[in-house]
């Protein structure tokens, strides 16, 4: 039973048994003008309040009932997600432990050769460049999991705060733009207007969505990635734009289908678990907006404008109306 | 790109119990690199806990001085200090609430995490969260920016200064700095736009919406072409080269226009 179901039970209940109680007090003054001097007439209105009394009561009884017991399981519900975070950020340090080592180590192999004054192999050079590429996947394929974690929980709410959408976007650029600079893209961003203020929202969560979208255009893109930042009146808009080939329009209402991957499409064959258009698209939903997608196939025509286009909208305020 | 001396030789306190891991030790060389001066928390004994790297952190605010902090959030093996760093910073913080601080966390920052640290902060600390697998490049923008303050001149690779105060442009030539006369008034406002976006972030785009504002005539967009154009030929002409399309003041997809750092 719903919320809003066990909340009309609990109101519905406490007007029958009030209604009751009123019919029985009433009792004599109804009945009296009907049979004056009997209390034929008397008898049946109260018998008939007393009954609606108890029903009404009856209905308060269980709604109050449901809600303890819902408020009880809820509290277990949160600890155990709680519980499950904490675990889970033990796994992620004590996994991240060896990577940490493989990442020292590749930094200080590039030091050791910057230090001999020679040029590097390009070979070599790219065996690096791929070592230091593992870092964001990792970063992403962990957030990933516990966001997937957080999304089970159906009593968490967004932590939404005042966020300054434009330095959340800047940050995940700094991230993206040695992977893209590495990979021969060309990433870039702005918000319009310059000045673009505050937003209320769940900062890890639009971090998370926009950062999910940029690496995935940081995996498809031909030459070009676009993060456009823009707001109207009641909603403010990240855009993440690449020049791939883009999606065939028969796969394109699958991607946001958890486990899609893009080798079902028509796009480059790359590593993927499927879930990372998932999350982002359920978490925008948490917070109150939407994720649409917007591609035009490539046609080998060098003309053809081939991109695909993800749009996240977020409400400028999600506060509950009452925090407003 | 962060360019060589960015950090004007400000002082970074850096407090985590792993200052000799590879990983860290890429993020100090990086610091250096960039013109930063970090100053390592490294208290000496058997028996090293996150108590020592507090007192030793402390001291050497006051005694150091630091422009910024760079402060781990796990210290140690023992269980006490699992999130000793997050104690630190409450003191830093209580200390010196402006100080700003970059945590180096290897914990997957939830909104449970996030949340709660901030809620225990002053509202006017500048404090920010960074993985600790970020490459040394995001460490060290993040932390410049965390700073916050820009430069008094704009260094465009090793051709050009801008010192948006004196509202001046400079050619460099063998460290000989000579005025560039030609670039003012619009034209000017229109490079320190394109500087500032450059300083803050290297993907940065102007858009036309905010370029426009330093053109005029019917056909703004056509107007500011035009001053794009002359300011290239006046760049050029200082340091005697030709600036192609894809070079210095690039337009990108007719959506806005980025300064590229130009090959020497």
């Amino acid at each position: 039973m719903s919320d809003r179901s066990s909340k009309l039970l609990r109101i519905g209940g406490a007007s029958l048994a009030a209604i009751g109680l009123v019919l029985v007090l009433l009792s004599p003054v109804i009945g009296e003008p009907i049979s004056p001097g009997s209390l034929w007439w008397i008898e049946p209105v109260a018998y008939v309040g007393a009954g609606v009394f108890f029903l009404g009561a009856i209905a308060s009884f269980v709604s109050i009932q449901l809600a303890s017991r819902r408020e009880k399981h809820g509290a277990d519900d949160r600890s155990w997600s709680q519980v499950t975070q904490d675990y889970f950020d033990t796994f992620a340090h004590d996994m991240g432990r060896p990577l940490r080592r493989i990442l020292g180590k590749q930094r200080e192999v590039r030091a050791l050769l910057n230090e001999t004054g020679e040029t590097t192999p390009r070979m070599v050079t790219e065996l690096l460049d791929e070592i230091e590429q593992q870092a964001p996947n990792f970063r992403l394929m962990i957030e990933n999991v516990r966001v997937l974690v957080d999304l089970e929980d159906e009593y968490a709410q967004p932590a939404v705060e005042p966020v300054d959408a434009a330095a959340v976007i800047l940050n995940i650029a700094d991230r993206y733009l040695p992977i893209a600079r590495e990979r021969g893209l060309d990433l870039v961003w702005w918000c319009e207007p310059g000045e673009f203020g505050l937003v209320y929202t769940d900062a890890s969560a639009l971090d998370h969505v926009v950062t999910n979208l940029v690496d995935n255009a940081t995996k498809f893109a031909d030459g070009q990635i676009e993060i456009r930042l823009t707001r109207n009146d009641a909603h403010f808009l990240v855009r993440v734009w690449d020049d791939g080939p883009g999606i065939a329009e028969s796969h394109l209402v699958h991607v946001f289908d958890r486990g899609w991957t893009p080798e079902l499409s028509a796009r480059r064959e790359k590593q993927s678990s499927g879930l990372g258009l998932f999350i982002a698209s359920s978490l925008s939903e948490r917070c109150g907006g939407d994720l649409l997608v917007e591609s035009r196939q490539s046609t080998g025509d060098e003309a053809n404008d081939h991109h695909t286009a993800f749009t996240l909208s977020l409400p400028l305020d999600n506060r509950p109306a009452a925090a407003k | 790109m962060t360019s060589k001396g960015v950090g004007n030789g400000q002082k970074i306190l850096v407090v985590d119990d792993e200052h000799m891991s590879d990983l860290m030790r890429s993020v100090l060389r990086r610091l250096e690199s960039d013109g930063f001066r970090p100053i390592v928390v490294a208290p000496e004994g058997p028996h090293v806990s996150g108590d020592d790297y507090e007192a030793q952190a402390l001291f050497a605010m006051e005694d150091e001085r630091p422009a910024a902090v760079l402060l781990d959030v796990r210290f140690g093996e023992y269980d006490t200090d699992r999130f000793k760093g997050l104690s630190i910073l409450k003191k830093i913080v209580d200390r010196d609430s402006s100080m700003p601080v970059l945590m180096f966390t290897q914990y997957t920052h939830g909104p449970y995490r996030d949340t709660a640290v901030m809620a225990s902060l002053n509202v006017s600390s500048s404090v920010d969260f960074i993985d600790k697998l970020a490459s040394p490049e995001e460490v060290v923008l993040r932390l410049r920016r965390l700073i916050g303050s820009a430069p008094e001149t704009i260094k465009i690779g090793s051709l050009f200064e801008i010192d948006a105060q004196n509202a001046a442009v400079y050619a460099i030539d063998n460290g000989r700095r000579d005025l560039i006369r030609e670039i003012q008034g619009m034209k000017l406002e229109i490079l320190n736009e394109l500087a500032a976006a450059f300083f803050r972030s290297e993907g940065e785009l102007v858009p036309f919406s905010r370029l426009e504002r330093f053109s005029e005539g019917e056909d703004s967009r056509a107007s500011l072409r035009v001053r794009i154009r002359e300011l290239k030929v006046a760049l050029g002409n200082a340091v005697s080269r030709e600036f192609g399309a894809t070079e210095l003041i690039i337009n990108v997809r007719n959506r806005g226009y980025r300064l590229v750092q130009p090959v020497d």
